[in-house]
């Protein structure tokens, strides 16, 4: 059985090309969240084996998210942001996540190197 | 006015009475001149409504000395009278020292000391009449010497006590009182300081020696006089300011804040402070800053008023309400001339609400540059990212034809999607918000195409306004070494003062640049004068360019 993954983004048309770029490397995608309580909820319910997780979520941000998932023993965190990890400085190696994808560099690849 | 010859005859007939009764002319003298001394003090505070009673305390003190003089008389009945009065002129005295110039003791110990000289001088002369010897005294139902000895040592300690009180509170009365005040009432404080030290060193001498002595009592009462004269000098002396009104008019004012100086100096009050009336209503001081009247009793305000309208105010001690003509003369003449500065002074208020209009602006365009960079983010930028990795996703299943036209779109996408990040980033970086300056200035300096270095410290976040003032003077100035110097290396130096951020931004290269109209320079300069900072260059040919940035952020 392939890796399971919880999509976490507040846009539905890119959770959905997400989805298929994933599913079609053969991850599996346990759920989508559509904000942080949504994202922390899932991960309780389906205990995914990794997150992609987006910065900028309408009720708390990824970082935020990741620190208290990283501080819990949960799933591996992959960020992602249409912004450039520099610009968020170094909150990004601070919270805990394995790693930042800019979103447009988001291939099945990019995130299997970051989750190895 | 029927005071003066009532107390002139009545002095005149005390005087019969000692030297008729063998008497020391001195000591008749020395009754007399106080008597009359006091009278004339009276009659001198009477054009000064806020000292009236010091006036009354002054007419009964000369009646009292009078009557004290009427042990000189054969009589037993005005003997008596006589005794029993004794002293209360030096109660009085201390009455009128303590509560100075309006009436009402000045504090609590001073009502204490006062109770105390009237208690000790006529309670203690009406206990000393019971047992008092002297076979005139009318009321010597019980005379025992021993006793009426004892009296008068209580008495006279009494004093004492109360004389080393009233040099105590004078002094300290004398030197927190300033300006008018201090002219109008010191030369009475000193003669007061004056004649309870001598008091004090006399009724010591009485208990040391066990003796009354006549000579002593001439001297105490003859610098008593000072007392009633230094009330009079204070009111000649506060006359004598008036001449330097002139000044007013002659003298051109020097400023803002220059004519404040010369009514101070005019009144004799450093503590004057003009408020000017706008026509908006509002007050504000000489530099236009808005200011509000006090509502207290301890400053008095008198209003300025010309051609019908009240164009300032002169908030100044009470103590020159006792001096209504000078404070009249000074409001008619500075009316003009107050005119003139109110003028000034609205300009400068104008000049400081424009600054701060100017500020608001600013900070009203930042609150919108985040908006947009906002909405950038979460729409276009958004819709480009989901975009690009759909026609990724399209490219990978697509025959080798449509993958190729579908990875240089992938490839406009992306490229279209760099340059909104950039347009995003100068609108208002994000990273700046997050996580302030020093990080956001790290961050230009790792994008830079040519090696930056950043040195110092800013010491935690500062307010937005400032914040993105210094980022974009680094921004700029980094782009304008790019475009521009031709260098090869630069640095960035942040630095927090006490009261200012420091900025620079130095490169090596061709130098020779100057602020063009228009230009990003000259839009950083207007942004940085609305936080009253200021923006300098330093380019000379070939010795590469220095921009700096001093920005007021308190302490």
């Amino acid at each position: 059985m392939g890796t399971r993954v919880l999509i976490v983004d507040d846009h539905q048309s890119f959770r959905a090309v997400a989805r298929e770029l994933l599913e079609r490397a053969g991850y599996v995608v346990s759920g989508e969240a559509a904000d942080a309580a949504e994202a922390l909820d899932a991960v309780a319910a389906d205990a995914p084996d990794a997150v992609l997780l987006d910065v900028q979520l309408p009720d708390r941000d990824g970082f935020a998210v990741a620190t208290e998932l990283a501080a819990g023993d949960g799933p591996a965190v992959v960020l992602i942001s249409s912004r450039q990890a520099d610009d968020y400085g170094r909150r990004v190696a601070a919270c805990g996540a394995r790693g930042f994808i800019s979103k447009s560099k988001l291939s099945a690849a990019a995130f299997a190197a970051l989750l190895e | 006015m029927l005071l003066l010859p009532v107390v002139v005859a009545a002095g005149l007939a005390v005087g019969r009475l000692g030297l008729h009764g063998h008497v020391s002319g001195m000591r008749v003298a020395a009754d007399l001149a106080l008597s009359w001394a006091l009278v004339a003090a009276a009659l001198a505070v009477g054009e000064r409504p806020r000292w009236r009673r010091a006036g009354w305390l002054l007419a009964t003190a000369s009646f009292a000395v009078l009557g004290a003089d009427l042990v000189w008389a054969t009589s037993n009945a005005l003997w008596t009278l006589g005794f029993l009065l004794e002293g209360l002129w030096a109660a009085l005295l201390v009455h009128l020292a303590l509560a100075f110039p309006g009436g009402r003791p000045w504090s609590r110990v001073a009502q204490i000391a006062i109770s105390g000289a009237y208690v000790a001088t006529l309670g203690g002369q009406l206990v000393g009449a019971f047992v008092d010897p002297n076979t005139h005294d009318v009321l010597g139902l019980a005379p025992q010497e021993t006793v009426a000895h004892t009296v008068d040592r209580t008495q006279e300690i009494t004093a004492i006590v109360v004389g080393l009180v009233v040099l105590v509170l004078v002094v300290r009365r004398f030197r927190v009182l300033g300006g008018p005040a201090r002219r109008a009432q010191g030369p009475l404080l000193v003669a007061a300081a004056v004649t309870a030290s001598s008091a004090v060193f006399c009724l010591g001498w009485v208990i040391a020696t066990d003796s009354v002595s006549s000579a002593l009592e001439t001297i105490v009462r003859a610098v008593a006089v000072s007392m009633p004269l230094g009330i009079v000098a204070g009111i000649v002396w506060s006359r004598l300011r008036r001449p330097e009104l002139s000044e007013l008019v002659v003298e051109l004012p020097t400023g803002a804040g220059g004519m404040r100086e010369r009514l101070a100096r005019a009144l004799g009050d450093p503590t004057l402070e003009v408020v000017y009336r706008l026509a908006d209503g509002r007050s504000v001081d000489a530099t236009g800053r808005p200011v509000s009247l006090p509502d207290g009793t301890d400053r008095t305000v008198t209003a300025v008023t010309a051609g019908g309208e009240e164009i300032a105010a002169l908030v100044h001690d009470p103590a020159l309400l006792d001096e209504p003509a000078l404070v009249e003369s000074v409001r008619a003449t500075a009316g003009l001339v107050l005119e003139n500065e109110r003028l000034a002074a609205e300009v400068r208020s104008q000049l400081a609400e424009v600054l701060a209009s100017r500020g608001r602006i600013v900070t009203a365009a930042d609150a919108e540059r985040r908006r947009i960079e906002r909405n950038l983010h979460d729409g276009a930028q958004q819709r480009l990212v989901t975009l690009s990795v759909a026609l990724g996703l399209e490219a990978a299943r697509a025959d080798p034809a449509a993958a190729d036209v579908l990875s240089r779109a992938q490839d406009d996408v992306e490229g279209a999607l760099v340059e909104l990040r950039e347009l995003a980033r100068g609108i208002h970086p994000a990273l700046l918000r997050d996580e302030g300056l020093e990080a956001a200035v790290e961050a230009l300096a790792r994008r830079a195409p040519l090696p930056v270095t950043v040195h110092g410290t800013v010491g935690g976040r500062l307010s937005d306004p400032i914040e993105l003032a210094a980022y974009f003077v680094v921004s700029e100035a980094l782009t304008n070494v790019v475009k521009h110097a031709s260098a090869t290396e630069a640095s960035v130096l942040l630095e927090r003062e006490t009261a200012a951020l420091q900025v620079a931004v130095m490169d090596d290269g061709i130098g020779g640049a100057h602020v063009t109209p228009g230009s990003g320079l000259a839009g950083l300069r207007d942004r940085l004068e609305a936080l009253d900072a200021t923006l300098t260059l330093e380019s000379e040919a070939a010795r590469g360019t220095t921009v700096r940035a001093s920005i007021p952020c308190g302490s």
